[in-house]
């Protein structure tokens, strides 16, 4: 697993996945294809609707999982969400809140820790 | 859901009204400001979102849109902070706007506690001038906008506060000062025309230029007492009227001035700027237009020290505001004006090295330097200045041996009445003062008798006074026998007029 940098990335997200569902959060979509874009996952709980992005890092090379959703990426993200409400309409009944979070897994050591930054950054 | 709070926005000494928008929808999260704003409102965003936070209410992760209406003019500045904040919170319906009629302003601190804001009295007129009965202010501004009689003023010093007002709770009312009273309590000045030894001769000059509200330069080596005298000047002054000082205080409010918890300004300004200031620091000016030294003397004095080392530009940029009282600054969008109704004081040294004239010590000039020296200034500004004066150093025998003569008061007094018969006099000219008469008015309204006119005849011929010298000296002459209670100018007043008119430079 060590070797495979996609295999790291799909079991990071497979973890987040389990997360979500522990806390009633309700998965809309996995690995979401928007145009060329990607969004990792979106879940609802109750009157939310979370765009989230996962970030994992094995070492401190590069920083804090959570550096890595560059104010670049935070835009790519609220544009390929924008995208997806509009062509999911219905997506949106009973939605309150729409948010953009993180959850960065960090695999320093094992087992995994996972921080969830619930509302981590908005499109403006 | 979509909300609306009305504020307002400066641009030079007035203010305008906008609307502030917020529309609040569940979609991909944003806050976006639109309406022409510049960097500071962009930041507000920032301010808002941390200070609804602090102040525990919820900041909503949805897409909020939020206008400054009219879309066409730019909005400046942190004072929109207020009623952004209270907009979002009215469209989340985390509270509710009870008022009616009513007008926020105010910068928010991270923490949601309310910052004073400049301009206030100005954004409080304009508010009741187009039908608002209430406004939304911080706490230290209140009782600046409470100046304006009529207008309910809700003081708040939390974005907690603020909100509660809006949603109807009544707060304790800001009285209304009287202006009247605090003209009279406060208008002692700290400095008295009695701590000037000695120098008879110049505060006459100094009585009959602000009698009639003549520009006056003097002339004297260094450490004779300019500085000092210039300083009195406004302690001489009439006090300044209700309307007058709510002028003042309106000038020093939108330029960020006035200092905390202080209504009114009460006493004349006095401006003492640096020989380097800038034309548009003196005269006004910049990107958004800003109210130069002039018009902070706005009805008071501006005392420019060394006035030939201040730069040319700067110098011929007072010729308008001598001449009309105001000054203009016109942009590509926008004209705007700055009062700028002052008395001139100006100040030099006789000569480069200072000394020229003195009793004591040599002057040291080349000849040549000594031609030059005066000439830095134009003849159109001098032409301003009806009152030129010496102002001789006392020798240390001279200091013992004076007496420190009349208070201000007793002056004061004085001047008040002269220009109490000028206002009866002039009241036809649309002036107040005999220095603002023009040409027309000089020959319609002052009355010389023959032997003045023999007198000014004289002078005419042998001194070689142009016709714009003419009426200045007449001017002078009007505003003596004011002074004196005469009604008609006399030989005597041209007389004395004639003394105070010579180029100094040109002298010797």
């Amino acid at each position: 697993m060590r070797a495979d940098p996609h295999e790291f990335g799909r079991a990071a997200e497979r973890l987040a996945v389990a997360y979500l569902q522990q806390r009633a959060y309700r998965i809309v979509a996995v690995n979401q294809r928007v145009g060329r874009g990607e969004i990792d996952i979106i879940a609802r709980q109750a009157g939310v609707l979370a765009f989230i992005e996962v970030k994992a890092r094995r070492t401190r090379t590069c920083g804090t999982p959570e550096d890595a959703v560059t104010p670049r990426k935070r835009h790519q993200i609220a544009r390929l969400a924008t995208l997806w409400l509009g062509s999911h309409p219905r997506s949106l009944v009973g939605v309150s809140d729409v948010r953009f979070d993180i959850i960065a897994v960090d695999a320093l050591e094992r087992p995994p820790r996972i921080r969830h930054l619930r509302a981590a950054f908005d499109g403006s | 859901m979509l909300a609306r709070i009305e504020s307002e926005a400066l641009s030079g000494l007035d203010s305008h009204a906008v609307a502030v928008e917020a529309d609040v929808v569940a979609a991909a999260p944003a806050f976006t400001i639109v309406g022409l704003p510049d960097a500071a409102v962009q930041e507000s965003r920032e301010r808002v979102r941390t200070a609804i936070v602090n102040s525990h209410y919820e900041f909503p992760s949805r897409r909020i849109t939020v206008n400054l209406a009219p879309a066409d003019v730019r909005k400046e500045g942190p004072s929109f902070d207020l009623p952004i904040a209270l907009a979002l919170l009215v469209a989340t319906g985390q509270t509710r706007c009870r008022l009616a009629d009513a007008a926020a302003i105010g910068e928010l601190g991270l923490d949601g506690t309310i910052r004073s804001v400049a301009g206030v009295l100005a954004v409080a007129q304009s508010a009741y001038g187009r039908g608002l009965r209430a406004l939304l202010v911080p706490a230290a501004n209140a009782r600046e906008a409470a100046l304006v009689t009529g207008l309910r003023v809700l003081p708040a010093a939390t974005l907690r506060e603020a909100a509660a007002l809006m949603a109807g709770a009544g707060g304790p009312a800001v009285e209304c000062p009287d202006p009247e009273t605090l003209l009279d309590v406060e208008a002692a000045t700290d400095v008295d025309l009695s701590d000037v030894l000695g120098q008879g001769r110049v505060k006459r000059v100094l009585e009959v230029a602000v009698a009639g509200a003549h520009n006056l330069l003097m002339v004297g080596p260094p450490g004779s007492g300019k500085t000092m005298i210039a300083r009195r000047v406004p302690s001489i002054m009439p006090p300044l009227s209700v309307a007058e000082a709510i002028d003042v205080t309106r000038i020093y409010s939108v330029a960020g001035m006035l200092p905390p918890d202080v209504s009114l300004v009460v006493r004349r300004p006095f401006r003492a700027p640096h020989h380097t200031i800038s034309v548009a620091g003196l005269v006004g000016g910049g990107a958004s237009p800003r109210a130069g030294e002039v018009s902070l003397a706005h009805l008071g004095v501006l005392f420019l020290d060394e006035f030939p080392e201040f730069r040319h530009s700067a110098l011929e940029g007072l010729r308008q505001p001598l001449e009309d009282g105001e000054v203009t600054i016109s942009r590509a969008l926008t004209s705007l004006r700055f009062p700028a109704r002052i008395m001139l004081v100006a100040a030099m040294n006789p000569c480069a090295c200072g000394f020229r004239g003195d009793k004591t010590r040599a002057c040291c000039c080349p000849a040549h330097r000594l031609a030059q020296y005066g000439q830095r200034l134009s003849g159109p500004l001098l032409d301003r200045i009806d009152l030129r004066i010496d102002v001789p150093r006392l020798t240390p025998r001279d200091r013992r041996s004076q007496v420190s003569g009349e208070s201000s008061a007793v002056v004061r007094e004085r001047v008040t009445r002269a220009r109490a018969r000028q206002r009866e006099r002039l009241s036809g000219a649309g002036v107040s003062a005999n220095a603002h008469l023009s040409a027309r008015g000089l020959r319609e309204l002052c009355r010389l008798e023959s032997r003045a006119v023999a007198v000014l005849d004289r002078a005419y011929d042998e001194l070689r006074l142009s016709a714009r010298a003419c009426d200045r000296v007449i001017k002078v002459a009007q505003t003596i026998a004011d002074l004196e209670g005469s009604d008609t100018i006399q030989g005597g007043h041209v007389l004395e007029s004639l003394s105070y008119r010579e180029p100094p430079w040109s002298r010797r």
